[in-house]
């Protein structure tokens, strides 16, 4: 007979602690990811750079690789790779967030000021990618036309120095394809990746003229002399014993980015298309893992703004109604401000380079925090709302029976809030599973980033990024139809 | 003070930003007397009975049961309200539980029965006021006059010394005010000492055995209705008469 009165609560109890058993086990595995052998050194790299470095299929390719495992090979190092924005590259080394950089990495007296530069082991130009029939012939024409760079860039510093302003890509390949839509005019790039966009894309040419001649060399942080010696004496021993010419001769032949669709017609160029950049290298493998990674946060960060959230919303509201909590309260308006003031990327950023700046600590966990933390804000107001909502009667009612504060507001207020609020939660859990688009910014593989990685090997803006906002499009989908259940479920015994 | 005093007012004084609402009530109630408290609105009626089990704080004066005063405390608060239920013009059921739920959360939820016992309690006094069949409906699914009555029956299930009512009435329809008045003489026959705020003079009259007489936050009678009824006060003829006592 009992069963009928605890039924409710032991349902929202079993949420309660699904909730939050989901959240320890995946901040545990995102804690776990880090464990790794010792004698590694973490190498930061912007994996879009051919031949330098890029993917072929889940690995990270390229000159810089071949260079670091054979330094690791006759060290007795182990490298890990990780993937980043090219403009972060100088803050992870100097954070010490990484050990070094190798990505292709010009050597500016601007970087000498923040990072200690190996010696050279590659010259390179910066030279402009025009389409074919562009009216362009030197640089004298450039300032009259539309520019595009890779952001934090040589070419980027150097376009801004001499020429005039420029659009800062992610990445060259992006701003190539930005070119291909007919957004921009030219783009300026290091000569060997640009050899690879221009073969890559039919009615591409590269003027003969380079803008300037410059020197790659690998960074680490001044405050590591021993690991810029080792280094350097490698470098150097590469360098004469001929193994560094044969790697670079070897890439520069052998990376040639496939050619895109020859097949004539509309629908067979669209399955040539569609192979080329989902089937082939297995490339799908790109977007099923950022899924992963993209629910994975998603699931963990909503966790944990709702755990957070709720408990906010809760102090802000009893002390609003009882005057007690002050300092918490103080507190809480303090914690919403900052958060609600600042963009969501900015507070990854933050979280991520200075609050766990010197912290060995898996990304995945950093998101979590990041975006956990941000929604809890939200959250918390949508739950202060979802308080206020009640009647005042409701908390009158159950303090009169005897019930105390924290007792009413759990089993009176607390269920009829969430009920009210459920709407604006929905919202607030698709606003958070599209913000986590922004990961890779700190370089972690979601589903957006799978995207850009696809587009950069196959120079196609269209299909991966259709892909990509269709699996976010049937995400949505998929939550606001579970929402919906859930509110129908919900109010059915009240009307 | 006589033994069978449960409650008692002494001096009670409360002010909202500023304006003095209460200024000096004192009255007493005895173990199963059913006491009013009339006059027209504004008067202070309601903050009277809210003071009595401190869902307002008041500002002065004291509150005292069988002769002390509360523990103050939150832990102390809920004990005492334990012991004094309170019916709302409102009925303050909580809509998202049923009515077996509604009667069971304050028993089960301070310890005072295992979750059978809260069931058979709640099923008992269902039945007594025939609504038996509503046990496991929402009170979105009842009427104003049933809900009234579980509300009434909500608070019975915490065995309480003292029912408190505010305006039981005044929120029904007509035609429903009968079978809440109905249940509420069955209770003052059964011994339960009650304190009523009403506008239904005629209602006070019959089942009162006091009836206390206030205006402007003042008590200006405290007796039996016949006696109030051949008062010679002047505000309490005008107000009697307007309800054509």
């Amino acid at each position: 007979m009992s069963c009928t009165i605890k039924k409710r609560q032991s349902v929202l109890r079993n949420l309660f602690c699904f909730a939050v058993v989901s959240l320890i086990i995946m901040l545990t595995v995102g804690c776990e990811r880090k464990a790794e052998a010792k004698q590694t050194l973490v190498v930061a790299t912007e994996a879009t750079f051919p031949p330098y470095e890029f993917y072929r299929g889940n690995e990270i390719v390229g000159i810089d690789m071949d260079i670091l495992r054979e330094i690791a090979r006759r060290n007795n190092l182990h490298f890990q790779i990780e993937d980043m924005s090219f403009d972060s590259l100088i803050t992870a080394v100097q954070t010490g967030k990484v050990d070094l950089v190798a990505s292709g990495l010009t050597v500016s007296p601007d970087r000498a000021r923040q990072v200690a530069f190996t010696r050279s082991y590659a010259n390179a130009r910066q030279v402009v990618i025009v389409p074919e029939n562009s009216p362009i012939t030197g640089r004298e024409d450039l300032r009259h036309y539309r520019l595009g760079v890779q952001h934090g860039s040589t070419g980027d510093m150097y376009v801004s120095e001499h020429i005039g302003e420029a659009e800062r890509f992610t990445n060259g390949a992006l701003a190539v394809a930005a070119m291909n839509a007919g957004k921009l005019d030219a783009v300026v790039l290091d000569n060997a990746p640009a050899e690879n966009h221009v073969a890559g894309n039919k009615g591409l040419k590269i003027l003969p003229e380079p803008l300037v001649e410059e020197e790659y060399a690998m960074a680490v942080s001044k405050s590591r002399p021993e690991l810029l010696e080792m280094l350097n004496k490698s470098l150097a021993e590469l360098e004469a014993d001929g193994t560094l010419a044969r790697i670079t001769e070897a890439y520069m032949k052998d990376n040639k980015p496939e050619n895109t669709a020859e097949a004539h017609g509309a629908w067979a160029r669209l399955k040539e298309n569609f192979h080329t950049n989902f089937i082939k290298n297995d490339r799908w493998t790109y977007l099923v893992k950022g899924f992963c990674v993209t629910i994975e946060i998603s699931a963990a960060a909503a966790v944990m703004g709702i755990l957070l959230g709720f408990l906010i919303g809760v102090i802000r509201s009893t002390a609003d109604q009882t005057g007690k909590l002050r300092f918490l309260n103080a507190l809480c308006r303090l914690y919403l401000t900052v958060v609600r003031g600042t963009p969501v990327v900015v507070q990854l950023l933050i979280i991520y380079f200075v609050i766990f700046g010197s912290v060995d600590i898996s990304k995945v966990l950093v998101a979590i925090v990041a975006f956990g933390l941000n929604s809890a804000a939200y959250v918390a107001e949508i739950v202060r709302s979802g308080i206020m909502s009640v009647d005042p009667g409701q908390m009158e009612a159950g303090r009169s029976l005897g019930l105390g504060y924290g007792t009413t507001m759990r089993n009176v207020i607390l269920p009829q809030a969430f009920k009210n609020v459920l709407p604006a939660l929905g919202n607030e859990f698709i606003v958070l599973l599209k913000e986590t688009s922004i990961c890779g910014y700190i370089a972690l593989q979601d589903l957006t980033k799978g995207g850009d990685i696809i587009r950069s090997q196959t120079y196609d803006a269209f299909l991966p990024l259709l892909a990509v906002a269709l699996v976010y499009l049937s995400l949505v989908v998929l939550l606001s139809h579970l929402l919906k259940k859930l509110e129908i479920r919900l109010k059915k015994n009240e009307r | 003070m006589n033994d069978n005093t449960i409650l008692e007012v002494c001096g009670l004084e409360k002010s909202f930003a500023g304006l003095r609402v209460i200024n000096g009530v004192s009255l007493r109630v005895s173990k199963g007397e059913v006491v009013f408290l009339v006059g027209p609105s504004g008067a202070g009626k309601s903050t009277v009975l809210r003071c009595m089990n401190f869902l307002e704080t008041p500002d002065g004066g004291e509150v005292l049961f069988h002769g002390k005063a509360p523990d103050r405390s939150e832990q102390g608060l809920n004990t005492y309200r334990s012991r004094v239920g309170m019916v709302f013009q409102h009925f303050n059921l909580f809509p998202h539980l049923n009515i077996l739920q509604n009667i069971t959360l304050a028993p089960l939820k301070c310890g005072l029965m295992s979750p059978e016992q809260a069931e058979d309690t709640a099923r008992r006094l269902l039945e007594r006021i025939g609504l038996a069949e509503k046990a496991l409906a929402y009170p979105a699914q009842l009427s104003g006059g049933q809900k009234q009555r579980v509300a009434i029956v909500r608070a019975l299930a915490m065995n309480p010394e003292l029912l408190l009512f505010d305006e039981p009435t005044s929120a029904l329809d007509p035609e429903m005010v009968g079978e809440v008045q109905t249940l509420m003489k069955e209770l003052a026959e059964d011994g339960m000492t009650m304190i009523v705020v009403s506008h239904d003079i005629a209602f006070a009259c019959d089942m009162a055995d006091r009836i206390i007489f206030l205006e402007k936050g003042r008590i200006l009678e405290d007796d039996t209705p016949e006696e109030l009824r051949s008062s010679s006060n002047a505000r309490i003829r005008e107000f009697l008469a307007l309800r054509h006592m």
